[in-house]
């Protein structure tokens, strides 16, 4: 029994990336109707953001989790600004050619810097073990878990409890529509998609310490973070996050009690969303 | 109020709309009837601007807002109530009424939107994909009024409403008009239009055809029924 | 100029005579070079994952064995005209075996060298038996080149799957972690890695816990280093045969997971100096691991790598100074044959023995081409102790060549 509460801890932790990036993902696709795949790039960026903050000018954690989303993020806006922004009228194919190029660029960029192999980086801070009752779980872990779900959170009350909050759910059900209410929803698209992006990055600042960085962390991870928007609903925030933590531990249970699943059940699972509800659990029929 | 010139709007090679032209004075409810499929919801949209491809000018209060976006005209005063009503089911009531910005002038305070209508009051909280069909509806025009719209665009809010409803819209309608609001309402109920309406436009096959008054429509109204397919 | 000019010329004369001859005439006459001009080609992996540790810099290796082979024959050498083409395999098998194709047919090349990825050189190794020309594997592991798939075209120099897991898993048992929980990626590698690690450990007298495949690739080892200590009986050594971006995920996880102080060491099957210095050699100090080669196990291979480092800026893997080595050897032997012929070569070089500063006691073996050399028991070094930022290595023993690799193997038939 502890065995199996210590491993379902366990894919909460992993279930808190996925959720940071599901989220990010959401919000942008609710808001733009753009499907980012270079969300996985932007979270690999954000771990090479703080290796190079470290290298530049010896910065370490702390500075990182500050810094690293806020540039990202502003780099986000240019990039929607100057980009992802035309894609609004064309075809969804050219949002898939668009931010996947985006990705393979991002990727190719930084391997000419750092090659292809993993960058060193600090241990972090919360070194050690705590007790959690029934088991004990590295400290960092534990950080990276309560800092996921405090984001979760303070997002979750950020849409249902302020005007952006109201402006961006509004947006995300009927895009058109709230623009015939004398809200300009351009004007929030671009520091939404900012926002969307300095999530993947925090989340890759928080995985720096504990996983290996190299220029293929996020297309190795993002795949995952698909199947996790897909289960979740599309554009469903709630969704998203919810099954962001659920898939973790879906992993996490499956390589130790169905090793031979564990790769595939998380397929599996989208496989069956799919059929049962095509718009995901969370998610809404796109009106025609 | 409200002056369209010379509309006209395509859907690939077919016409929806050709050289339309029309005007809602200040005060006035005004109807477009027209079989499905004659441009009426297209005539609407292309007043509030969600579709940019048309020809033809569009003038609010003697301004002309050809060029302006969707929520330029908004808060320029046009109100739009959607044939769907348009009500998000993810926000609740309230946030739903909150949602439009406020005209400084015109809006209703929320205190007189929940008196004018009681029961959104009490279902303040629910989400809107809650709510029945009356209530939405109710919802949708008290939206519009609340953030003082002063040309109201309805696209067929009495559809599929019951009897004792229909009647409560036209009274809200009706009010809305002593206090200077106009309407462009798209009706098919030819006798609600008569009720609510001072005059009324004939679409067919995206061309104004006839304009008329009350006392026409009421001595025509079998011949009207019958072409509408009613 | 003048002088240049002429040998344009008398190049473009030459080529246009061949030309007339039509195609392979006076190639096939044995004891000749081809086409007066020997080609290596490098198949390498040249910007994916294996290019720190073979990539742009095996190239490098195996020009530098050309410039010092005509640096030291001059005149005499069998050809002036010997070439070094590269090609990217992006570690694609499919890639691999189109690459190697054109480097043989179209481009002439006489022995390719490198190709990292099992996959990828299984590949490379059929193409060469049906181009009849030589294969010099220095980059992939698997012990099937010199069985299953073994052919009198392809050589093995560097190291193998066997040579890994015998030197850690017979060392660490013998030093006492008798009990072993290992896991290893769920591909061909890491199969192959855990089939020989279980070998090594039992011979060694110790223990296999438990086993775990992992998913390829992660970045969560969380559930297997949570189910370490709860295996019965604990066991006292976690064997990762993880490779690469998963080895530092496993290494940097076993760390937060405290498992060292729960009484569970760690054992690694592959270890390159990048994953040291990913990892940290502060975290891995200490750790054992085996290897074919490192740039500073004796005067010898740090003289070699002194003038590598000249060369590239950086300090070469034991795949480049194998790439070297197996390049020198080659062109020696079509030295001593004054032919590039595989079959004339391959003459000369099997059943020879020599040491060089890559390979020690080494035999190039004829009964499946397997170089058998002596390894290194080693361990990572405390950074306090490094010369300099590179060295990471320690010699913990030799392991005689004799020991390091397996026997030939029964499955292996090169006539």
């Amino acid at each position: 029994m502890t065995s199996f509460l210590q491993q379902a801890f366990n894919g909460l932790v992993s279930g808190s990336f996925y959720a940071l990036l599901a989220l990010g993902l959401a919000v942008i696709f609710g808001m733009l109707r753009v499907v980012n795949f270079a969300h996985g790039a932007l979270y690999m960026l954000g771990a090479f953001g703080a290796v190079a903050l470290a290298d530049t000018t010896g910065l370490g954690f702390w500075w990182a989790l500050l810094l690293v989303p806020l540039a990202l993020a502003l780099t986000g806006t240019l990039l929607e600004r100057l980009l992802i922004r035309r894609l609004t009228a064309l075809d969804p194919l050219y949002n898939f050619l668009l931010t996947f190029g985006i990705a393979l660029v991002c990727q190719d960029l930084l391997r000419m810097k750092y090659g292809a192999h993993s960058q060193p980086y600090e241990r972090g801070p919360f070194t050690g073990s705590m007790d959690l009752g029934l088991f004990d779980f590295p400290r960092y872990q534990v950080f990276v878990l309560a800092v996921s779900v405090t984001l979760c959170l303070a997002v979750w009350l950020l849409l249902t409890h302020t005007r952006i909050g109201t402006i961006v759910r509004a947006a995300t059900e009927r895009p058109e529509l709230t623009r015939a209410f004398g809200i300009d929803t351009g004007r929030w698209v671009t520091p939404v998609f900012g926002f969307g992006v300095g999530l993947a990055a925090l989340a890759g600042v928080l995985a720096a310490p504990m996983r290996a960085v190299n220029t293929g962390m996020g297309s190795d991870l993002i795949i995952t973070v698909f199947a996790v928007v897909v289960i979740g609903g599309l554009g469903s925030v709630f969704g998203s996050v919810l099954a962001g933590f659920t898939i973790g531990m879906l992993q996490a249970l499956g390589n130790l009690y169905v090793p031979v699943l564990s790769q595939t059940s998380v397929y599996l699972l989208m496989a069956v969303v799919l059929l049962v509800r095509p718009a995901g659990l969370f998610g809404k029929e796109e009106p025609a | 109020m409200l002056e369209i010139k010379g509309l006209g709007a395509r859907y690939g090679e077919a016409t929806a709309l050709d050289e339309v032209s029309l005007h809602v004075d200040e005060g006035e409810v005004v109807t477009l009837v027209g079989r499905n499929g004659a441009g009426k919801t297209t005539l609407l949209r292309c007043a509030m601007g969600l579709r940019r491809d048309m020809t033809g000018r569009v003038a609010l209060a003697g301004r002309d807002i050809t060029a302006a976006p969707p929520h330029r005209r908004a808060r320029l005063g046009l109100g739009y109530v959607p044939d769907d009503r348009g009500i998000y089911a993810g926000l609740s009531v309230e946030e739903n009424l909150t949602l439009p910005p406020a005209a400084p002038r015109s809006a209703w305070p929320l205190t007189r939107i929940y008196e004018a209508f009681p029961v959104l009051a009490a279902r303040r909280r629910f989400p809107g994909g809650k709510l029945s069909g009356g209530e939405q509806q109710m919802l949708a025009l008290a939206r519009v009024l609340r953030a003082g719209a002063r040309v109201l665009l309805c696209d067929e809010p009495t559809e599929g409403l019951a009897p004792v409803i229909v009647q409560q819209i036209g009274e809200i309608l009706r009010g809305a008009k002593e206090h200077g609001v106009s309407v462009l309402l798209v009706e098919q109920n030819l006798r609600f239009a008569s009720t609510v309406a001072d005059r009324h436009y004939l679409l067919a096959q995206g061309r104004v055809v006839e304009s008329l008054d009350n006392t026409e429509v009421r001595r025509r109204e079998g011949e009207l029924l019958a072409y509408l397919g009613l | 100029m003048k002088h240049r000019l002429s040998t344009v010329v008398a190049t473009a004369a030459a080529g246009a005579l061949l030309a007339g001859c039509g195609g392979g005439g006076p190639s096939s006459g044995g004891g000749k070079i081809s086409d007066d001009k020997i080609v290596l080609g490098v198949l390498t992996d040249l910007s994916g994952v294996y290019a720190d540790i073979a990539g742009p810099n095996s190239v490098q290796a195996v020009q530098m064995a050309v410039d010092d082979f005509k640096k030291k024959y001059g005149d005499k050498a069998v050809t002036q005209n010997i070439e070094v083409i590269k090609a990217d395999h992006q570690n694609k098998p499919e890639i691999a075996n189109t690459q190697a194709r054109e480097m043989y047919d179209r481009k002439q090349a006489d022995a390719l060298f490198d190709v990292p990825t099992s996959s990828a050189a299984l590949a490379v190794q059929t193409v060469a038996g049906q181009a009849k020309k030589l294969y010099f594997n220095t980059g992939a592991a698997t012990t099937e080149l010199a069985g299953k798939t073994c052919n009198p075209y392809t050589y093995e120099w560097a190291y193998d799957t066997y040579m890994l897991a015998h030197g850690t898993g017979s060392a660490v048992t013998a030093q006492g972690g008798k009990n072993w929980y290992t896991i290893y990626p769920d591909y061909a590698f890491g199969q192959d890695m855990q089939k020989k690690f279980e070998t090594a450990i039992t011979g060694a007298g110790g223990t296999i816990v438990a086993k775990d495949p992992t998913p390829f690739p992660s970045d969560n080892y969380s559930t297997f280093l949570l189910k370490a200590p709860r295996l019965k009986p604990k066991p006292n050594v976690l064997g990762a045969l993880q490779a690469g971006g998963d080895l530092a995920n496993v290494v940097k996880q076993y760390e937060q997971f405290k498992l060292k102080d729960k009484g569970i060491e760690l054992a690694i099957g592959l270890l390159f100096d990048s994953d040291i210095k990913a990892i940290g050699a502060d975290k891995l100090a200490g750790t054992t691991f085996t290897t074919a080669w490192f740039w500073n196990v004796d005067p010898k291979a740090q003289a070699w790598a002194d003038r590598f480092k000249e060369r590239t800026g950086q300090r070469p893997t034991f795949v480049q100074a194998a790439d070297y080595s197996a390049a020198t050897h080659y062109l020696e032997a079509a030295q001593k044959a004054g032919s590039d012929k595989a079959a004339d070569v391959s003459k000369e070089l099997d059943g020879t023995k020599f040491s060089d500063f890559f390979a020690h006691n080494a035999t190039i073996r004829a009964e499946d081409h397997r170089i058998v050399h002596d390894a290194y028991l080693a361990k990572v070094k405390d950074p306090a102790k490094a010369s300099e930022p590179g060295d990471y290595t320690e010699r913990v023993k030799t392991i005689p060549a004799a020991e390091a690799f397996d026997k030939p193997s029964p499955d292996c038939h090169l006539s």
